[in-house]
């Protein structure tokens, strides 16, 4: 009967044993030694963490765990500065530099990115990488046979169409501060017939039914793609860049003196067209975020490990 | 995509995502078998002592029950705000949502074993710990399994939940399908094999705990 007793001491303890050494079997995240890396809730955001995780998992091979589905930059930051993740899969220029830094608005892209580059090195000792070659920003949008007929390349172009024009665009820009509807009009110079604020997931389909003629959108939605809509060019640079990049915990970086190197491939690789597509293939195909980029790092030969030449 | 129905869609995604739905499923179970497994360790020693001193049975189960009664949002939040994002903030939550059940169960099933069968053994001469192995708890077994069976049911509906504080699983397939313009096929995917997991999990630990039923008591 002793014995008995003894498997049953046995069998309580094991699993309070696995709970406090390193963590628990077959469950990343559990314990130390995973690098975790926080994703929003957008499609892109997405992407972008699974590839990271995948390129770290792969050529390092350390176990990555996502933090998925934030609800906004906010709580990326938040999660990053507490340590309940490393590395931030995608953080954008525009956003953090009013909303998490407080500085003002800076419109050149080059100058923003020196910026929130310097800040957040000095603030909460972290590197924010180079972007991954896409912005996500604002942009206006037209169908293609529109943007023909009217010989229409830039936001200027609209000027001579603007007052026959209905505009969709998301409900959040027309109040916005500094990049805002009331900005716009000052900027531009001229005001469309009408504007229709709606939920930004609709301006896509809006534009393409026919029932505006032009609406302001993600520059990154994959249904840009999938709808073939032609986005005007910002030449007056009235839209603040959004760059994307991701950014990472200093101290992460001292753990793993190799880690940076990998995470630096990818930087410049992903161009807004490119992010369009991988989007289209979540947003439109069906497919999985995790598969998408497990896919583009395939294509592009990030597995061969070590060549540069992805 | 369009052209297809949700259904059809729905055995697309299947088909060309199968290897991640597998592995959230297989992460969103570890998840909640963990949290009752740790339930277990620490709420049937509990049952146990709060069934050899009733005294203390009132406060405890009551404590449980206050436990129980925060809606499960409310409570994932509360717990992140401690132990912060991930998964360790689920399995405490399944953890805490798990203790009635078992300590209940477990306590339920002592006070039900019958006391001349207790006196028996004492007579006989055995000590209290033989009592317990060999009497009490090999008759309670069946009512202890039921409370497992119950925790884990309800803890798999609450991993879902954990998708919110990105600890992943098949709640973040749900969550992904509600955030897509037509997610339809999406949630189908996430939730179908979240249902199914429950239901399966049901059956089977219903299956064990008929075969721990005492051989004289089977009806």
């Amino acid at each position: 009967m002793k014995q008995r007793a003894w498997t049953l001491l046995v069998i309580v303890l094991l699993p309070l044993l696995a709970l406090t050494g390193c963590g628990l079997p077959g469950l990343a995240g559990t314990g130390g030694g995973s690098i975790r890396i926080a994703a929003q809730s957008s499609t892109e955001s997405s992407i972008m963490a699974n590839m990271v995780a995948a390129l770290i998992e792969h050529e390092l091979g350390i176990k990555t765990e996502l933090v998925a589905n934030l609800g906004s930059t906010t709580v990326v930051h938040q999660a990053l500065l507490r340590g309940d993740a490393d590395i931030a899969a995608t953080r954008y220029t525009g956003t953090d530099l009013t909303g998490t830094l407080g500085l003002p608005v800076e419109k050149d892209p080059t100058k923003a990115g020196r910026i929130v580059k310097q800040a957040f090195k000095q603030r909460y000792q972290q590197t924010w990488f180079p972007t991954y070659g896409f912005a996500d920003t604002y942009a206006f949008m037209v169908t293609k046979p529109f943007a023909k007929a009217h010989n229409v390349t830039t936001i200027s172009d609209l000027k001579q169409v603007a007052a026959t024009m209905n505009a969709g665009v998301d409900s959040s820009w027309m109040s916005r501060k500094g990049d805002g509807y009331a900005d716009f009009v000052a900027a531009y110079g001229f005001d469309f017939k009408r504007v229709y604020p709606m939920q930004i997931g609709l301006v896509y389909d809006a534009v393409e039914a026919g029932k505006m003629q032009t609406v302001l959108g993600y520059s990154t939605d994959g249904r840009i793609r999938s709808y073939d809509l032609t986005v005007l060019k910002d030449d007056q640079q009235f839209f603040p860049p959004y760059d994307a990049s991701m950014v990472v915990n200093d101290s992460l970086l001292a753990k793993y003196p190799k880690l940076a190197a990998v995470l630096h491939r990818l930087d410049g690789q992903i161009d807004l067209a490119t992010m369009q597509q991988l989007n289209y293939r979540v947003d439109d195909r069906l497919l999985e975020p995790a598969v998408v980029a497990r896919q583009f790092l395939q294509d592009h030969n990030y597995f061969k490990g070590g060549t540069d030449n992805g | 995509m369009a052209d297809l129905n949700t259904w059809q869609q729905f055995w697309y995604y299947l088909s060309h995502n199968g290897a991640y739905v597998l592995s959230q499923f297989s992460r969103h179970f570890l998840i909640s078998v963990y949290g009752v497994l740790l339930a277990a360790v620490i709420g049937i020693p509990i049952g146990l002592l709060i069934a050899r001193r009733r005294k203390l049975s009132g406060a405890v189960i009551g404590v449980a029950n206050v436990i129980q009664t925060i809606p499960s949002l409310a409570m994932l939040s509360i717990i992140m705000l401690g132990l912060g994002l991930g998964v360790n903030t689920v399995i405490v939550t399944v953890f805490l949502y798990s203790l009635l059940p078992i300590v209940k169960n477990t306590y339920t099933g002592m006070i039900n074993v019958d006391t001349t069968l207790v006196d028996a053994a004492r007579g006989m001469g055995m000590t209290s710990w033989q009592r317990l192995t060999m009497v009490e708890l090999p008759l309670a077994l069946a009512v202890i399994m039921a409370g497992i069976r119950n925790a884990l049911v309800v803890a798999i509906g609450i991993t879902a939940i954990g998708a919110f504080v990105g600890a992943g699983g098949l709640g973040d397939i749900i969550v992904r399908g509600t955030n897509a313009t037509n997610g339809g096929a999406i949630i189908l995917a996430g939730a179908l094999p979240t249902a199914l997991m429950a239901i399966v999990a049901d059956l089977v630990l219903g299956a064990v705990q008929r075969r721990l039923e005492p051989r004289g008591k089977k009806r």
